[in-house]
């Protein structure tokens, strides 16, 4: 069969690096470099990999995320790629040395290959996660906000059928305040990250244990250096009361390549 | 993907589907009588009768969800409605994000 190299990242420098039989199902996985760039792969058969077992993909994708940790680690800058990319013999040029393919590629796309890697130099991906406790904001808003303070006290004075609609009514007003007050929280937040972070990425927001809520769900592209700075400011908004902050990585910058 | 169908969780699964309907009708019920009384088109007598039989079935769902154990699954059917209204909203308010994804997927 056809030969391939399987590609993980791309890494700047042109050293020879031997990371070990660390691949996927334990392939050897070695750098190919072109001028001063490398590709990080191993040897495969030319075509993708694939299986109905989700347990057996989820591995491989395991397996390719610790590679491009480990590349990462040892030998600094990454351009990451996604699972299962995989160069192969091109018979139309009549290139069938797979090791050559590469170069060919990291040559032919040198210029931009080049320029992403300098855009995330020194850099590392951080995900950060702000959920607020509905239950505790809910009750410091009801306290403080006087047309909620009144339909509360009002409540008790209902007959219970009454009493159930006002609730209602108090819940719907309730929401509404919660609405305005999370775009609140979260154009500072946000404003607050920005200054530290040379890019942000939206990410979806995902359901939190109630009665916690997620706010806002970003992931930052960071100086190394910066990031404490960062993490300062994130440690104030986990201090808020109500407020919780996640704070993850550093992680090769998946998301920004 | 296989599904694994035997005859108790269907049923709780069917069950779970009916009460999640039966929730988002009362929810939109709930959502109509808040309107009218606001609307101050109600006497105080039919505001307590409508908040007390919408009382009653609230009480009337959570002990049926009680009972046949399918609370976390209704809670699971409703997030899951969540979801698509979520992704339908986002596709209308967000149209360059999910161009994106289809080409992504296209590649």
């Amino acid at each position: 069969m056809a030969e391939g190299r399987y590609v993980y990242c791309i890494v700047e420098g042109a050293q020879k690096a031997q990371l070990g039989n660390i691949g996927i199902d334990g392939s050897r996985v070695y750098t190919i470099h072109y001028k001063d760039i490398s590709a990080v792969v191993h040897n495969s058969p030319a075509k993708p990999y694939e299986s109905k077992d989700n347990e057996v993909v989820k591995n491989w994708v395991i397996t390719h995320e610790k590679v491009i940790e480990k590349a990462w680690e040892k030998l600094g800058t990454v351009l990451p790629f996604g699972f299962d990319t995989i160069i192969k013999a091109d018979e139309e040029k009549d290139q069938k040395d797979p090791e050559k393919i590469v170069k060919y590629w990291l040559e032919e796309d040198y210029q931009s290959l080049k320029e992403k890697l300098d855009k995330v130099k020194g850099k590392a991906e951080y995900g950060v996660q702000v959920s607020w406790d509905t239950k505790v904001i809910s009750h410091m808003l009801t306290e403080k906000d006087e047309d909620l303070k009144k339909l509360s006290e009002e409540i008790k004075s209902k007959p219970r059928g009454a009493a159930y609609m006002y609730k209602q009514k108090l819940e719907k007003l309730l929401r509404g305040r919660l609405e305005r007050e999370a775009e609140r929280y979260f154009k500072d937040f946000y404003g607050r990250i920005r200054e530290y972070a040379d890019e942000i990425r939206m990410e979806k927001l995902k359901k939190d244990e109630e009665p916690r809520q997620m706010l806002m769900n970003v992931s930052c592209l960071a100086d190394k250096e910066d990031v404490k700075v960062l993490g300062v400011e994130l440690d104030k908004i986990n201090n808020i009361e109500g407020f919780f902050v996640r704070f993850t990585g550093p992680w090769p910058p998946y998301s920004f390549v | 993907m296989p599904i694994d169908i035997n005859e108790d969780n269907l049923k709780h699964g069917l069950l779970g589907l009916v009460i999640a309907i039966v929730e988002v009708i009362r929810d939109a019920l709930k959502h109509q009588a808040l309107r009218r009384m606001e609307g101050g088109s109600l006497t105080d007598e039919e505001v307590e009768r409508l908040g007390r039989a919408l009382e009653e079935i609230d009480i009337a769902i959570d002990q049926m969800k009680e009972e046949q154990g399918v609370t976390d699954t209704v809670k699971q059917v409703r997030d899951g409605l969540d979801d698509l209204v979520d992704d339908v909203l986002d596709q209308i308010l967000n149209p360059e994000r999910w161009k994106e994804a289809e080409e992504e997927k296209a590649i």
